[in-house]
């Protein structure tokens, strides 16, 4: 990395690449609904093999999303001290957790077994797959489909008078202006640069020190986001925005039966990974 | 060129993102000379690498490739002393009145010097000395509120910002988008008398073709991360053929001249400003005076 | 003809605290016309901003009343029969816009007024076809240039099928290039029979009106056709707001020459001036 400011390039949401395969052209809904199923089952096995057939599915919808892989491991990367932390900790201290198996170290409280080593290695690679599923399903979403689906999945819930649709628009704006913030951010940042300001340096235990050299980064930025709420609300209300009110929708999705073909698909993978007795 | 410049930029390059299906190249081999005293102008259209360009001149991008020797320093090694670099290049961004965050106008310009650890007495006599540059008085001005400044005021509580830093070169990006008439000139002359007066180095980009003419000596037209062109204004605005292949605005004046010269009157293109065009046109008239003095109008 | 808007007497002071009051506008009275082209023009601070949030409710009068097809736009049920009829472009691009995708921006307008999908799906192809931007629908916003992200804000507004709409300072923080974008699409519109209505402080911007407002210190100083105000160039200058370019040339050289006209805003009337004074038809 060139620059200690590239923050709003580092900011991968949001970022939909059309390439236009069957999996972008997915009822975006039951693409969420097979992506919560799946990620829940991945979460609950423990077996090697049903991991590997996860981490096939994910690299498989990879290819079938026709985005390149190297997406994936862009988001991989930033995650791996995460991982190789997690793994440390997990085979330290979690070994009198899950003592079964075969006992290869026991020295003090330190116990690693084959069990902990599979949960190890069990979670690295779940890790993995979710990250995959997840940009799998971002990637090929664009935001509006996504804050859609979310819309109408939570929509039973305004019969409880849950403000669904107002919670979509907050969601909706928030993601529309990610990516200003962090320009803006960067900007600022750059800007008091040019003034002085210091923010890499300067020992971490002074923490008063380092937050107040954040000052002149936040009040302006808060300033900025004061202004541009005021600007939002008049030009929404311009346009007739009244709260709670009545509204139409502009996207609607229809599923067809290929779409719900390829939720019962995704059904019998979340079925088979949660419930199949693995050997391994 | 027997003067050594002040800022040296060869090939430069610079890709965002590298190494990442994100990767965006901005800069392709760009070339930027400036001496000192000099006025430059750089101007192209969004996304030509204007931007990319100048944030190289403090430092707060690094080069990729290529080489950036500002005032004897190159850039391209490992270590250099950022802080004296930013102090020798103030770069005031595109609406810098943003950037304000103290409450009171002095505060908010002496934060640059405090930060350099100048003593009181020190910051104060810069504060001074920048507010006056700028044209607020600091007696009446320093303990004003800066939020209930005009917009035209806060950019000049900006400019004083940098320019308390007592920089060399000053990069200005964009100086007067946003502004009304009366502030766009009062800071356009502003800037003149830094570059003249003051002695300082001036590069700023901008979209206004008169601004342009006015102020720079010299001009750098930017396209998709290169440098294309470069020399005088009236060397810049009076080759038509390539203005027309860059897509480069030109001074209102000298747009009508243009216009003339296409319908085949004899008149020079490098006429810049209001008085400048007219006499360049009443050169037309020549021999006519006689001949219409006499004509009546009804 | 009845005026789209007009406010008789108007009066508007912001509040700095709970003493101090600052008055903005003093006592206005103006109408627009169904199919005017109308810029009003005035530096910063002269309240021509605030003038122009007055007129579809934005803001309401402090004194006067502001009346919109018949409306008072202090009366908070005829709110939205009020914006649908006047609609509103807004100074920074970044901040009008709601939505991740380009048509769906289009369509928060209309999904507020209930307008049915079909309709929608009409009038948002339609309203991106006016302003040209079709091809850029299923963009985000943050990938569009700052004259895009103004069309498309425009193009949300003419889905609403107004009978008017004002662009308050919707150029200022474009590039010339931007800015060249949004005013044709603002003359198009006029030629479709909208009335426009721009505040701007940029004088080649007001040339292209049909009539110009000058504001200063919260009063209309001038109202008039382009041509009756470019030849106050004095009165102008003293306001410090400057005449166009071609109108200060003609000016340098009807000094010199009587018979070349001073009369001159656009660019074509000078060549054209030119043209006819060297081949001796002027004057005869």
């Amino acid at each position: 990395m060139s620059s200690e400011f590239d923050i709003s390039r580092n900011i991968t949401i949001g970022q939909y690449v059309p390439t236009g395969s069957f999996i972008h052209r997915l009822d975006p809904r039951i693409k969420l609904l097979i992506f919560v199923f799946l990620v829940v089952a991945i979460a609950l096995n423990t077996s090697y093999i049903g991991n590997a057939v996860g981490l096939i599915l994910s690299l498989y919808l990879f290819w079938a999303s026709k985005i390149p892989i190297s997406y994936g491991l862009s988001g991989v990367k930033p995650a791996i001290p995460f991982i190789i932390i997690l793994a440390v900790l997990q085979l330290l201290f979690q070994g009198q957790l899950f003592s079964g198996g075969k006992v290869f170290v026991d020295y003090g409280f330190i116990l690693i077994t084959s069990e902990s080593i599979r949960l190890v290695i069990v979670s690295a690679v779940r890790f993995i797959e979710i990250i995959f599923l997840s940009s799998v399903l971002t990637l090929s979403t664009s935001t509006t489909e996504l804050t859609h689906s979310i819309q109408s999945l939570l929509s039973p819930l305004k019969k409880m008078n849950f403000p669904v649709h107002e919670i979509s628009l907050i969601t909706t704006i928030s993601i529309r202006f990610v990516p200003t913030f962090a320009i803006e951010m960067e900007k600022m940042m750059k800007a008091q640069a040019s003034r002085g300001a210091d923010f890499g340096s300067g020992s971490w235990w002074r923490i008063i020190q380092r937050t107040k050299e954040m000052f002149p980064i936040i009040i302006p930025l808060f300033n900025i986001a004061l202004a541009r709420a005021e600007d939002l609300i008049l030009a929404m209300e311009a346009r007739c925005y009244t709260p709670g009110g009545e509204r139409s929708t502009y996207s609607v999705y229809k599923a067809v039966t290929k779409d719900y073909l390829i939720l019962l698909v995704g059904l019998l993978l979340t079925l088979l990974l949660l419930f199949y007795p693995f050997p391994i | 060129m027997t003067v050594k410049p002040i800022i040296e930029i060869e090939n430069l390059t610079h890709t965002y993102m590298k190494g990442t299906p994100m990767e965006h190249v901005a800069l392709k081999g760009t070339n930027l000379y400036v001496e000192a005293g000099e006025c430059i102008a750089i101007i192209g259209h969004t996304g030509s690498g204007k931007s990319t360009l100048i944030q190289h001149l403090n430092g707060l991008i690094r080069p990729e490739s290529g080489r950036v020797v500002i005032d004897g320093e190159d850039l391209a090694k490992k270590k250099i002393d950022l802080k004296t670099l930013r102090r020798k290049v103030g770069i005031v961004f595109q609406n810098p009145e943003d950037q304000i965050f103290e409450k009171i106008i002095g505060d908010d310009i002496a934060y640059g010097p405090f930060k350099m650890g100048l003593p009181l007495k020190e910051v104060r006599e810069r504060v001074k000395w920048a507010m006056s540059v700028v044209g607020l008085d600091f007696e009446e001005m320093k303990d004003r509120q800066t939020f209930a400044l005009s917009g035209g005021q806060k950019r000049k509580v900006a400019l004083a910002g940098i320019l308390a830093l007592k920089p060399k070169i000053l990069v200005l990006d964009e100086p007067t988008a946003g502004l009304d008439p009366r502030s766009r000139n009062e800071l356009l002359d502003k800037i003149k008398r830094l570059n003249k007066e003051e002695k300082l180095t001036v590069i700023f980009v901008s979209h206004n073709m008169e601004e342009v003419a006015m102020l720079a000596d010299r001009v750098y037209v930017m396209a998709d991360g290169k440098d294309v062109l470069s020399g005088t204004p009236k060397e810049i605005f009076t080759d038509k053929e390539k203005l027309v292949r860059h897509q480069i605005g030109t001074p209102e004046t000298v747009q009508v001249l243009y216009r003339l010269t296409d319908l085949g009157y004899q008149v020079r293109t490098d006429a810049f400003s209001i008085t400048e065009a007219a006499d360049e046109i009443m050169k037309l008239f020549a021999g006519r005076k006689e001949g219409t003095e006499h004509v009546q109008r009804i | 003809m009845d005026p789209i808007i007009r406010l008789e007497n108007v009066s508007f002071s912001y509040k700095i605290n709970e003493k101090t009051k600052v008055s903005v506008l003093k006592n206005i009275s103006l109408s627009i016309f169904p199919g005017e082209y109308v810029a009003i023009i005035g530096h910063n601070g002269s309240g021509k901003s605030t003038l122009s949030k007055l007129l579809n409710g934005i803001l309401t009068p402090d004194h006067g009343e502001v009346w919109v097809h018949g409306h008072n736009t202090k009366d908070t049920n005829k709110k939205r029969a009020i914006r649908q009829a006047v609609g509103m472009v807004f100074q920074h691009p970044d901040n009008q816009i709601v939505a991740t995708i380009v048509e769906e921006d289009v369509a928060f307008g209309l999904e507020n007024i209930g307008v049915p999908r079909e309709e929608m799906k009409k009038r948002v192809d339609e309203a991106l076809n006016v302003v040209k931007m079709s091809p850029f629908r299923h963009r985000p916003p943050h990938h569009l240039s700052g004259g895009q992200k103004q069309r498309v804000a425009i193009a949300g507004v003419l889905a609403m099928q107004p009978e008017c709409i004002v662009f308050d300072e919707a150029t200022s923080m474009l590039d010339s290039f931007g800015r060249k974008e949004v005013i044709q699409v603002m003359r198009q519109m006029n030629n479709m029979g909208m009335t426009i209505i721009t505040v701007t402080h940029h004088m080649s911007e007001a040339a292209e009106a049909g009539r110009i407002i000058v504001v200063e210190d919260g009063e209309i100083v001038m109202d008039g056709t382009p041509r009756e105000i470019f030849k106050h160039k004095q009165e102008l200058e003293a306001l410090k707001l400057e005449v166009p370019s071609v109108s200060q040339m003609a000016e340098v050289i009807h000094r010199q020459f009587a018979d070349f006209s001073r009369d001159i805003i656009h660019e074509h009337e000078f060549i054209g001036e030119v043209e006819e004074f060297l081949s001796g038809g002027v004057g005869s």
